[in-house]
């Protein structure tokens, strides 16, 4: 511990504390997966920035999304999403979750991530090198510190929009809906 | 430099005859020794397979499908292989073609069982209906298309303008 932060520590121990204990959901989408293993072993060891993988969401707090994302996997990004607990941060890997990168003009591919769920950064690269999640993560220090990374209060707040356009992709979704929508602030114009 | 193997096993040029006498209108080519190359009816594929079948040839690699939209017909391809000593080395490519618009052809799955994922792969991604497929559902995709993505006349940009692009930013509804 940095001994001239002490008196940031006693008095925000909460952001402190969760700025350097980010869980990281091991969730594999795309190519950029393949960055993730050496990112977290010993070649580069991401445990000193305080980034450990976990097997669950319920456990995590850091939502890593590395790649192209099907209409599949957005199920399952969706999902993953609102099982993680409060407060959640979200960084998007790579170009394609960004506007679809290559896959551009794909029949099967989400293009913009951010309208489905909210994404506090982005990384760019086709593929970003490992030292950029570093980078990400400590501008996402920054950012709790300075209170900018509302991606997960943004979702409570916006919620009706999120799944809103969440439903004009798939239909009806199989699971309740994870706040209380107000029927009347969506307009009826379903998919 | 690859060194020429001494195929076992069943002969490329003795196998080809034996075809052309039992199978009647029938193509047959030998490309790079160990490949044969059929162009059939759809009537004799089935015949074909159960006849390559019994000639060691066990395994199937894969069903894919080729849309040739000038002349107006999918191509069906089944690429066997070998894995019995008889069998030899060499794999066998299986053509066929099928009409373009009302697209039928036979399942396969009584004779290669591992057929029934590959089948509801092309009937997903062309829209070929295989009669007698105990379930022909969808295998990737989420969504249903009016065309079958994979067809040629499916327009990629103009589906995405229509279903992504019109999707709004949530900043931009508030």
């Amino acid at each position: 511990m940095d001994r001239t932060n002490i008196k940031k520590w006693l008095k925000t121990p909460d952001k402190m504390s969760q700025k350097y204990s980010l869980w990281a959901v091991y969730f594999c989408t795309g190519c950029g997966i393949i960055e993730i293993p050496p990112v977290i072993t010993s070649r580069w060891d991401a445990e000193r920035f305080g980034v450990i993988p976990v097997a669950t969401p319920r456990q995590a707090n850091l939502f890593l999304i590395t790649g192209y994302v099907s209409l599949k996997t957005l199920k399952a990004i969706i999902r993953t999403y609102e099982l993680m607990p409060d407060p959640k941060y979200t960084v998007g890997f790579g170009s394609c979750p960004i506007n679809g990168g290559m896959y551009w003009d794909s029949y099967n591919t989400i293009k913009h991530l951010d309208k489905y769920i909210p994404v506090d950064g982005w990384i760019a690269g086709c593929m970003p090198r490992p030292e950029a999640i570093f980078i990400a993560v400590t501008h996402l220090w920054t950012m709790i510190d300075k209170e900018m990374a509302t991606g997960y209060k943004r979702y409570k707040e916006n919620y009706e929009y999120y799944r809103h356009n969440q439903e004009r992709l798939f239909g009806k979704l199989e699971w309740p809906p994870l706040y209380p929508i107000n029927e009347e602030k969506t307009e009826g114009e379903g998919n | 430099m690859r060194k020429k193997q001494k195929v076992k096993g069943i002969k490329m040029e003795k196998l080809k005859d034996e075809i052309a006498s039992i199978f009647k209108e029938i193509k047959v080519n030998i490309a790079q020794d160990t490949k044969l190359i059929i162009s059939a009816k759809k009537e004799q594929v089935l015949n074909l397979l159960r006849f390559l079948k019994d000639k060691g040839y066990n395994h199937l690699a894969l069903i894919s499908c080729v849309d040739w939209i000038e002349e107006k017909e999918f191509e069906l391809v089944y690429i066997l292989g070998s894995y019995l000593e008889k069998g030899g080395k060499g794999h066998i490519i299986l053509k066929t073609r099928i009409h373009r618009k009302k697209p039928k052809f036979k399942t396969i799955i009584p004779i290669f069982e591992n057929a029934e994922p590959y089948e509801r792969e092309i009937h997903e991604l062309f829209g070929v209906d295989f009669e007698g497929h105990p379930r022909l559902t969808h295998l990737f995709l989420e969504r249903d298309y009016k065309i079958p993505p994979f067809r040629k006349d499916f327009d990629t940009r103009e589906y995405v303008k229509e279903v992504f692009e019109k999707i709004p930013f949530v900043e931009d509804k508030k």
